[in-house]
């Protein structure tokens, strides 16, 4: 009994010994060490998974390097499930102790990594989520919110829109809390506007069949049919507005729209809609021919917004990290709070503070017919853009109460 | 192989069953998912009861395992900040709801008695969705604490594990010992003749009933504890995925022999989070371990063990 | 809300309930022999489209062609599927099958996403079919139209053939009691192989069908899938007839949902097939204890 015990305080002594000296050692040359958490196999994969190469490709143009030492980075898929990106953030910041992570599209995905983030004092980037709850009820000190929200998304288009489509609106929205977070903000814009909803329909998520919201639209003879919803709901209602015929009476707005809808409904599909976007690959802000050059030589196509927004993220962290000197979160949440920056997606572009938003200009696309598109890819044109202060929301009005570290 | 040699194999295989739950989640590619994998195995075993000795296919326990999960988070998030109680409040809610979808549809049989579990369990999906002051919709249920428990901090995974493994350990016990009671044995009996027992005067349904409602206890506990693992519910929880999933882990682990969804579990979870981080087709894989199984060890993974020995 | 626009719905409720018909009709004869739900068929409803738009794209333009191949290429998928992996797991529970049939939904999801990409692809209308008729009180759709005189002329064709042919008597005496036609000295093997091959060519039109008004994508069928439980229940499990009239109820239930309550259209044909299911456990047409 004795002998064990001594044995088992010596063993101890080891242990500690060693942790000190690994503890020691670690102190002065841990890499930074970054995560992309995406969906790669599931619904968004088609516009979410290449984040992971636009993150690798941001650390490269960086340099590789950081403090004296090469850039870890992992990446993992969340198969667009909630519960899994909880428990692989989990991985990420236990046992790959990284000290970020990007994107997690999927609202309730972002969330809860938001909040993993704040257990775990380890920084967060959200880029594919949209919810307005990461600037809003639910900020924390640890996620930045990058790129865009969905008061963004719905205002930017709803002020265009009522400036040179007409004031008379109909929307038709996905029945969950994106679609209504979409709604609220778009409600809010018609107002202020002046305009008319002539009607609003919710649509079970994952209906297949439109047509009935399509012919009551019909019937309110609005100027623009504005679709708060995405993805395959997004694709199989404008396919059938053009089925029956309510696109030659009325223009077609979409809350969310990729050059890879485009590509997977064929063009004519989109041909004249408008919708936000956060930017386009014809874009000429400072590294972004770069990007787009580098990445088609890759790829054979162009990046999509999200691939940007991550590539841009990566980026400004990296150089945070690099101004503070240290990749300790507080300081590097310093470095960024407040960080006015110009690059290929923002120029210029701002972290706001108050509510940790990424703040840029946001864009007016509107879908080429396709006669127009010369080139592969090419799908939208630039017809517009609002400033910041208008297309993001007051950040005394978001309800955002930012907490201490 | 005589009885007592069966029972001392038994006593080995829970023996090193336990030893690794103890060591697991050193060895477990993270620690957050060995917790995961003892969650699902409680599921699966409380689901075993049902499909594996009562012989009654639910395609409908999500419900149970989402309410549990809804009920012990929300009690948590609004109420009071308390484990047990807020388990006490999940386990309550799961037990009603088994209680009530078990009486609407015991006397279902077959494709029935499946079809209308489904059909109940995608109504709470739904009254889910649609709910979000309560549930929070589609964004699930955020910001579930874990509050201190007596001198138990759960907050580290590695302290929540233990607690999980308490448990699940003493409700995969009771689940056999039910298993193994007068009314187990009755109940693998109906199962496998329905009309002779029904001639002997047993009141069959009475019997489904209370197996329905045993497994919707346990299956609500393990919601409960995935509440407290993620600190949110996913509305998925309630999902007909989940129901599935269940059916699945118990079906490739060999129902019937409660070790066996066991083993289903850990094997199906541990190898989809393994899989998905080297291929994006791991779905592709996963289909193909399924097919692989069935037609190769027929009997899932207590088939093959059966096999082999 | 005009009674132009109830009548709209209605035949809305109509075009929703034909492909329902046409999934379910496979769904239910597949059940009605081997007493499995067939996990698989929302992936076959989804290759049938997949596999129009490789022979529209890639090999001839025409969509006619591509209708009428892929439900002969379907049939002979699901038939060598019966043959090769099916056949060997009738001795085992259905439950068994029915995980095998879990697993390759699984892997046919995949291998297209990985062959064709997440996002789904283009698919046009058929030239001669885009645009709308005037039918005198509305303007509809011409493709829609098209559907529902296909889904019709495919119905009454799989009810002739199951009920005034010889090989149709032997399916259906099948599908009631596989036992008793084995012990009758007919190749009861090569019937069900038979049968799967039917009910997979079925969903492969479904698939061709939808593909044009649907997004094309690898996960197509998983919505449509867990919808056609519904339909094959409230007609009745094994019954042809009650898989015809329990899609049209269901198409027709979450028309007429729509325009009461949108967002519960859904919940709608739950709660619908539970309360049918209490009051009438059998379903329209179905059979007491099926497979119990």
């Amino acid at each position: 009994m004795q002998r064990r015990s001594s044995c088992t305080s010596k063993a101890a002594l080891l242990l500690a010994l060693c942790t000190v000296v690994a503890w020691l050692a670690g102190a002065e040359a841990e890499p930074v060490k970054i995560a992309v958490l995406t969906d790669m196999s599931g619904p968004y994969a088609g516009i979410t998974a290449t984040n992971v190469e636009a993150a690798k490709m941001a650390i490269d143009d960086f340099g590789g390097k950081l403090l004296g030492e090469p850039i870890e980075y992992i990446h993992r898929d969340h198969q667009c499930k909630p519960d899994v990106a909880n428990q692989k953030s989990k991985e990420l910041y236990e046992k790959e102790k990284v000290d970020v992570i990007f994107d997690v599209p999927n609202s309730a995905a972002g969330l809860a990594v938001s909040n993993q983030a704040k257990l775990h004092k380890k920084l967060f980037f959200s880029i594919g989520s949209g919810t307005t709850r990461h600037s809003g009820p639910d900020c924390n000190r640890y996620t930045f919110d990058w790129a865009y929200n969905d008061y963004m998304l719905a205002t930017a288009v709803g002020l265009w829109a009522a400036d040179n489509l007409g004031k008379k609106w109909f929307t038709i929205t996905a029945d969950y809390a994106w679609g209504h977070d979409l709604l609220k903000h778009f409600s809010a814009t018609k107002k202020k506007k002046g305009g008319k909803l002539l009607g609003n329909e919710m649509v079970a998520l994952g209906a297949s069949d439109f047509s009935p919201y399509i012919l009551k639209a019909m019937q309110a003879n609005p100027e623009a049919l504005v679709l708060l919803n995405a993805g395959k709901d997004g694709i199989n209602a404008t396919k059938q507005a053009a089925e029956f015929g309510l696109k030659k009476k009325a223009k077609i707005v979409h809350a969310l729209l990729f050059i890879d809808d485009c590509k997977a409904a064929g063009p004519e599909v989109f041909a004249d809609d408008y919708v936000t976007g956060a930017w386009y690959w014809k874009s000429d802000n400072p590294g972004s021919k770069e990007f787009v050059e580098k990445w088609q030589k890759k790829f054979n196509r162009p990046p999509n917004w999200m691939n940007a927004a991550t590539y841009s993220a990566v980026t400004q962290y990296l150089k945070a990290v690099e101004r503070a000197g240290s990749k300790d979160a507080p300081a590097v949440i310093k470095a960024l709070e407040g960080h006015k920056f110009s690059d290929l997606l923002a120029n210029p572009g701002y972290i706001r503070p108050e509510d940790h938003m990424q703040v840029g200009k946001a864009y007016i696309l509107r879908a080429k017919r396709p006669e127009e598109i010369k080139e592969p890819w090419d799908y939208f044109e630039i017809v517009g853009s609002i400033p910041p202060e208008e297309a993001y929301q007051d950040p005394k009005d978001t309800g955002c109460k930012m907490d201490d570290f | 192989m005589t009885e007592n040699t069966s029972s001392r194999s038994r006593a080995i295989l829970i023996g090193a069953l336990l030893a690794m739950a103890v060591l697991f989640p050193h060895i477990a590619p993270y620690q957050a998912l060995a917790s995961e994998v003892l969650i699902f195995a409680l599921f699966a075993v409380s689901y075993d009861l049902v499909l594996g000795y009562a012989g009654m296919l639910s395609f409908g326990h999500a419900a149970f395992f989402g309410l549990g999960a809804y009920g012990t988070g929300i009690f948590l998030v609004k109420m009071y900040p308390s484990v047990p109680l807020g388990l006490l409040t999940g386990l309550a809610v799961s037990t009603l709801a088994a209680l009530f979808v078990g009486y609407a549809s015991i006397r279902r049989r077959g494709i029935y008695f499946t079809m209308v579990t489904l059909a109940f369990a995608q109504m709470f999906y739904f009254i889910a969705f649609k709910w979000t002051g309560l549930t929070g919709g589609d964004d699930g249920l955020q910001g579930v604490p874990r509050p201190q428990l007596g001198p138990l901090d759960l907050g580290p995974e590695i302290n929540l594990y233990y607690f999980v493994l308490v448990l699940v350990a003493v409700s995969v016990a009771l689940i056999f010992r039910v298993v193994n009671s007068p009314f187990g044995k009755t109940l693998q009996a109906l199962r496998e003749n329905h009309n002779r027992a029904m001639s002997i005067g047993y009141d069959v349904d009475r019997f489904r009933l209370i197996a329905f409602i045993i497994s919707g206890f346990f299956s609500g506990l393990a919601g409960g504890l995935y509440a407290l693992l993620l600190h949110f519910v996913p509305l998925s929880a309630l999902h007909w995925s989940t129901s599935g999933e269940v059916v699945v882990m118990s079906i490739t682990g060999g129902m019937g022999t409660l070790v066996g969804p066991i083993l289903g579990a850990v094997a199906i979870i541990l190898l989809r989070d393994v899989i998905s981080n080297y291929t994006e087709s791991w779905n592709l894989v996963m289909g193909a371990i399924f097919m692989a199984a069935v037609l190769g060890f027929r009997g899932g993974i207590m088939g093959l063990l059966k096999w082999r020995r | 809300m005009t009674a132009q626009f109830v009548l709209m719905q209605l035949f809305n409720g109509l075009i929703l309930g034909s492909l329902y018909v046409l999934l379910a009709l496979g769904l239910s004869i597949i059940f009605g022999m081997l007493g499995i739900i067939n996990f698989a068929h929302g992936a076959f409803f989804m290759l049938g489209a997949y596999v129009a738009y490789t022979i529209t794209t890639y090999l001839v333009p025409n969509f006619w062609i591509a209708l009428a191949l892929v439900p002969v290429l379907m049939a002979v998928f699901g038939a060598a599927c019966e043959m090769l992996f099916l056949r060997r797991l009738y001795t085992l529970s259905p439950l068994y099958i029915m995980l095998f049939t879990f697993g390759l939904m699984l892997a046919l999801q995949d291998v297209v996403r990985i062959i064709f990409g997440s996002m789904g692809v283009p698919f046009p209308t058929p030239d001669s079919l885009s645009g709308a008729v005037n039918l005198g009180f509305m303007y509809y759709p011409k493709y829609r139209l098209f559907l529902i005189i296909v889904t019709v002329a495919i119905s009454v064709g799989v009810w002739m053939f199951l009920s005034k042919t010889r090989l149709g008597a032997l399916i259906r005496a099948g599908t009631d009691n596989p036992r008793m036609v084995d012990a009758l000295g007919i190749n009861i093997s090569r019937i069900i192989t038979l049968v799967v091959g039917l009910g997979t060519g079925l969903a492969g039109v479904a698939g061709v069908l939808a593909a044009p008004i649907q997004n094309v994508r690898p996960l197509m069928g998983m919505d449509f899938l867990i919808d056609c439980f519904v339909v094959v229940v409230i007609g009745g499990m094994g019954s042809i007839g009650g898989s015809i009239l329990g899609g049209l109820i269901v198409g027709e239930v979450i028309a007429l949902g729509v325009m009461v309550w949108p967002p519960m259209a859904n919940t709608l044909i739950y709660f619908f097939m539970a309360v049918f299911l209490l009051i009438r456990p059998r379903g329209l047409f179905g059979r007491e204890a099926f497979h119990d």
